[in-house]
């Protein structure tokens, strides 16, 4: 058994809302390997950032735990480079300072002139060449997401967890983001390729971009299913998603997706 | 802009009248130094052409030109008041021209009184603001002693600083000291509230951010907190500030031997009101240049909040 590099077992979160406790997570387990690529997908509400708010290392679980290279997780840390679901730039530093500022916290040994340059270069590699001189406050709001996108990927950490990064952004740039990110997950080699945890609501952009999907379930966050992705890499979207597999695969994970509403609506309590 | 935006304004025609009105004869029968008058419309009106060719926005030119024409508007009413029908009393109301000659006579001396005022001010806000804003970011970032810190600048911060004067004069050896004493206090409160409140509702993402990104402490509070709390202690720096000016010129007034609100306190003892109306207007300057010099610092310090 090769061990992963992310070990998540019987994890379950509480939040405390004027008193009241409310279960977010409930024994969530899964494993995610070193190199590999893993999309969470679920409908809204069912404690997908959460889950990503204790991998980040900045909500302590009620119950479980969670290992990183086997150690137990223990708050935030350099290995791990993150895209939350808001914008999170911060707006007195222009653009490639917010991407320059990021890529000294996780690598000391550059010099000024470099992080500047590795920060002009990932600028020019998310589509914003030329804005680095602006604040945040002057992007829209897609733009400043691309930022913080470029931020977390030139940090160069061996651990990526993204939450909805790609939502905001336009097709076209979606796009773009999606092979950017593959070929940096890629590295130079399979041994050097990052670990990834990768929230969605995008069926099509999990399918394509994953190695293993897994499904949750609302209320409270349960792991419904974890799905291995069964397409070879590299993946040729247009061709893919033509594929008669391609359509079988999907409706199986919209199945999984849909299972949950189904049920609820079945039930007392209509969500919908 | 066309020339002809430029200069086709109301503000040149009341100009013109400002110097019209001099041609009518003159009813007082004081010393009213016209001369000085159109001395002063003139340079006016010279340094606004000048500012009507550089000023590159629109808004700021029409900002310019309306006040610039209030201030000459004021100027035909004072003169035709005073010179011209003798509407007012001549000793408590001079007339324009004898103000702005007084300012020329006196000028050394209140430049030096200006100096007195504003070293004072300086000296007070800049010592207050150099501690309020550590011990305000260290007190804030720090959750338990934030709350009780709160409730203690807040009730500091109501006592009127003005109060704290007789106790200053007892406890310090000038009155030079006891000034800086009470602009300090006067700055403190404000500014350590401020940063306080600034520190405490940072918004959290901001902090998420910074946290996933093992920015170390020292950083933290330096490149994260204090950036992200600056709108707020500026909001308390220019509190203490419009405080300061009041405080001072009052404090002038009560015991000092120079300092523009002993200029005006001092003359007006002895019924000359030409000085006292010159200091009030030469306060209300040097008040607005700081305000604005301030403000400019204040821009810069914050352009990347729109
Ligand atoms: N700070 C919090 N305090 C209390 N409840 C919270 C908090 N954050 C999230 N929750 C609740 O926990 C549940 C899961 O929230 P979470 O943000 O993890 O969902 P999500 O799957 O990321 O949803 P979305 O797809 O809309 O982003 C929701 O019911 C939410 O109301
Ligand atoms: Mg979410």
């Amino acid at each position: 058994m090769t061990a992963n590099k992310i070990e998540i077992s019987h994890l379950s979160v509480n939040y405390t809302e004027r008193g009241r406790q409310f279960n977010a997570l409930h024994d969530v387990s899964f494993g995610v390997g070193t190199g590999e690529f893993v999309s969470v997908i679920g409908a809204s509400g069912c404690g997908k950032s959460t889950l990503l708010s204790v991998l980040e290392g900045l909500y302590q679980a009620a119950e479980g735990s969670v290992t990183i290279n086997g150690t137990p997780l223990h708050g935030t840390g350099r290995e791990r480079g993150v895209v939350f679901q808001h914008y999170s730039l911060f707006p007195w530093m222009t653009t490639r300072s917010n991407i320059a500022f990021g890529i000294k916290q996780a690598r000391h040994e550059l010099s000024r002139r470099e992080r500047y340059q590795i920060a002009d270069e990932f600028l020019g590699k998310v589509g914003l060449e030329g804005f680095g001189k602006k604040y945040p406050s002057q992007l829209s709001g897609g733009m400043q997401q691309r930022a913080a996108i470029a931020r977390a990927l030139a940090m160069n950490t061996d651990i990526l967890l993204m939450d909805e990064p790609f939502s905001a952004i336009d097709a076209k740039n979606r796009v773009i983001l999606q092979e950017l990110l593959l070929s940096l997950w890629e590295g130079d080699s399979p041994e050097h390729r990052k670990t990834v945890v990768f929230v969605t609501h995008d069926i099509d952009e999990a399918i394509l971009l994953s190695d293993k999907i897994v499904v949750l379930t609302a209320h409270p966050g349960t792991v419904n299913e974890i799905v291995r992705v069964p397409f070879d890499r590299p993946r040729n979207r247009a061709e893919l998603i033509k594929t008669d597999e391609y359509g079988k695969f999907r409706n199986r994970l919209l199945s999984l997706l849909y299972q949950d509403v189904a049920n609820r609506i079945g039930g007392e309590e209509v969500v919908i | 802009m066309t020339l002809k935006n430029r200069l086709l304004r109301v503000t040149h025609l009341l100009f013109a009248i400002l110097l019209l009105v001099q041609l009518l004869p003159d009813r007082s029968s004081n010393d009213v130094h016209t001369g000085a008058l159109i001395a002063f419309a003139v340079g006016l009106e010279i340094l606004t052409l000048a500012g009507s060719f550089l000023t590159k926005k629109k808004e700021s030119l029409s900002l310019l030109l309306d006040i610039v024409g209030f201030i000459f508007a004021i100027l035909t009413v004072w003169s035709l008041a005073t010179t011209k029908f003798d509407l007012l009393n001549p000793l408590l109301f001079p007339a324009p021209g004898k103000v702005f000659a007084q300012f020329a006579e006196d000028r050394e001396k209140i430049f030096i009184n200006i100096r007195s005022s504003l070293g004072i001010t300086v000296k007070g806000f800049v010592l207050a603001s150099a501690v309020a804003v550590p011990l305000g970011l260290f007190l804030g970032w720090n959750a338990r002693l934030g709350g009780a810190a709160t409730y203690i600048s807040k009730f500091f911060s109501s006592i009127p600083p003005i109060v704290y004067i007789p106790y200053g004069i007892a406890l310090l050896p000038t009155f030079r000291s006891v000034s800086v004493f009470v602009i300090f206090l006067a700055t403190f409160w404000p500014v350590f509230a401020g940063t306080m409140s600034g520190v405490m509702h940072v918004d959290q993402r901001i902090i998420d951010s910074a946290k996933v990104l093992n920015v170390p402490k020292p950083e933290m509070l330096f490149s994260v907190i204090l950036p992200a709390s600056l709108p707020q202690i500026f909001l308390g720096c220019n509190q203490g500030l419009s405080v300061s000016f009041i405080l001072l010129t009052s404090a002038e007034m009560i015991g000092a031997r120079d300092g523009m609100g002993y200029y005006v306190k001092y003359y007006s003892d002895f019924g000359d009101y030409t000085r006292t109306i010159t200091g009030l207007l030469v306060i209300g300057i040097v008040v607005i240049a700081v305000t604005f010099l301030f403000n400019q610092l204040q821009k810069r310090l914050l352009k990347w909040k729109h």
